[in-house]
């Protein structure tokens, strides 16, 4: 029966193998899935994975750490030259041991880190991002989003206590403008913010109804990572969101691309806030003269019609003394030759009448000499009959007692009778009737 | 004038189309006394419409 060796023997054992064999440190490219900093002992614990095994399995992974010697000098060059710290999901390119420790097994003793891989590989990621979103048609279509021309609902995703919601909200309530604010909570950084932020807007798009647009701001002094800010999945939570994205991130560097899909993408919370004040100062003052303008334009509409009421009575004024005129002198020809032919009827009876009158004392003349002659004629033969002159004649007028003799029955001889001749009266007896 | 209900546009419509009838030869003189008694009345109509108008609008912006 052979003799076992303990645990720790077997691991020495181990220990040695590993080591021996891989004395030197290598240079390894990883992602980083895990990453903590312990900060009672101030080392820096990560889990290295590298992805592409089926089912989401990790192809490879292993444990690591910086311990905290190190990661006084790695972590701030880091810093400096990417803008964020070491965090999970980032690629990095480690100079690190081959270890092996009795208690806790294989790990990486990391040493040191490159910076620029892992800042060539945000940057790849970024262009992925922008690629995909682009394949997708969705890069633009936040972009693409009217801004109300009001905007005073406002849901904003940050934290309560960042500087960065103390700016914004010390800016926007300064001021004379009304806005109604609603935040909505969310981590602004490290591992869990993308899916914060994706959780934020969610919670926003529930009630989209109730806010004009949405302000995702964060910032104050720290320069800490943007990564999230350039992640697939919340850029393109932010590109299809229904309303308009304003991004106030604060930060110096290249925008992100959560900057580059939002509608406006500004430096820092105060700034949007700033603009938000602007944009309502501008749409005041537009109304202010759209106000005078209609004023402008009403009095002037109101004058013109003014001006053609006016010229209708003008118009009509003209017109009809006008027409009158016209009428008054044609009623003047018209009368004038009723004048000329009422005279002219007249002359012409004048001269008829005359005729005639003249006719009718001709005719009266002739009527009276006709008179005259028959009177004449009459008179001769009434004076033929006169006894004067049958008496010149030589006759006589035999009388009995005054009256004329004719009928010689009624004397008798011894009457006395008269005899009148033309120049006597002889008083007779008569002798003797035969 | 009696109180009409006709609208402003109307009202310079007809006053148009009596003036074209006043000018016309076939003008009837016995009418064109009302034509112009209606015309004027219409123009008096759209004087006050107008006033009418001018003191809301002033009012309003006067607000």
């Amino acid at each position: 029966m052979p003799e076992p060796l303990t645990l720790s023997q077997l691991q020495c054992l181990i220990n040695e193998g590993i080591e021996g064999a891989h004395p030197l440190p290598y240079w390894v490219a990883a992602e980083v899935g895990e990453a903590k900093l312990h900060s009672a002992s101030g080392h820096f614990y990560m889990e290295l994975v590298e992805k592409g095994g089926d089912n989401h399995v990790p192809k490879a992974k292993v444990r690591a750490c910086i311990y905290k010697s190190e990661y006084k000098k790695v972590n701030p060059y880091f810093l400096l030259v990417t803008g964020s710290g070491i965090t999970a999901g980032m690629k990095i390119m480690a100079k690190a041991n081959v270890t092996y420790h009795e208690l806790y097994g294989l790990s990486l003793k990391v040493i040191d880190i490159e910076p620029s891989y892992t800042l060539g590989d945000m940057e790849r990621q970024r262009q992925e991002t922008i690629r995909r979103l682009e394949e997708d048609g969705i890069f633009d279509m936040n972009s693409d989003l009217e801004l109300p021309a009001v905007i005073q609902k406002i849901a904003v995703i940050s934290s309560a206590d960042a500087a960065g919601y103390q700016d914004f909200m010390q800016e926007i309530t300064a001021g004379s403008y009304n806005f109604r604010i609603t935040l909505f909570e969310a981590f602004m950084q490290g591992e869990a913010a993308e899916e914060s932020v994706i959780s934020a807007l969610e919670s926003i798009a529930v009630s989209v109804d109730e806010y004009d647009v949405v302000v995702i701001i964060r910032g104050g002094g720290s320069q800490s990572d943007l990564g999230c800010f350039n992640s697939y999945r919340l850029c393109c939570n932010v590109a299809q969101f229904p309303l308009p994205v304003l991004t106030g991130i604060g930060h110096d560097k290249d925008s992100s691309v959560a900057d580059m899909v939002a509608r406006l993408s500004l430096k820092t919370p105060t700034a949007v806030a700033v603009f938000l004040k602007e944009r309502m100062a501008d749409f005041e003052s537009e109304l202010d003269s759209a106000l005078s303008r209609l004023a402008t334009y009403t009095r002037s509409a109101i004058l013109s019609e003014r001006e053609k009421i006016r010229g209708l009575g003008i118009d009509l004024n003209f017109r009809t003394s006008g027409r009158l005129r016209a009428e008054g002198e044609m009623l003047e020809r018209i009368s004038v030759r009723l004048d000329f032919a009422y005279k002219s009827f007249l002359r012409t009876q004048s001269v008829l009448f005359e005729e005639l009158a003249n006719n009718v004392s001709l005719s009266g003349r002739l009527f009276i000499s006709n008179s005259l002659g028959h009177l004449r004629h009459k008179e001769s033969l009434i004076s033929a009959y006169d006894p004067r002159r049958i008496l010149e004649r030589g006759y006589s007028v035999v009388r009995h007692n005054g009256s004329v003799l004719k009928d010689y029955g009624e004397v008798a001889p011894g009457d006395d009778i008269e005899i009148e001749n033309k120049d006597n009266f002889i008083e007779a007896k008569i002798n003797s009737i035969r | 004038m009696k109180k009409e209900n006709i609208r402003y546009s109307d009202a310079v419509a007809e006053i148009e189309k009596i003036l074209k009838k006043i000018n016309s030869p076939e003008a009837d003189i016995d009418t064109i006394g009302a034509d112009v008694k209606r015309a004027t009345d219409l123009i008096n109509l759209c004087k006050t419409k107008i006033r009418k108008a001018e003191a809301e609008i002033e009012k309003a912006l006067a607000d």
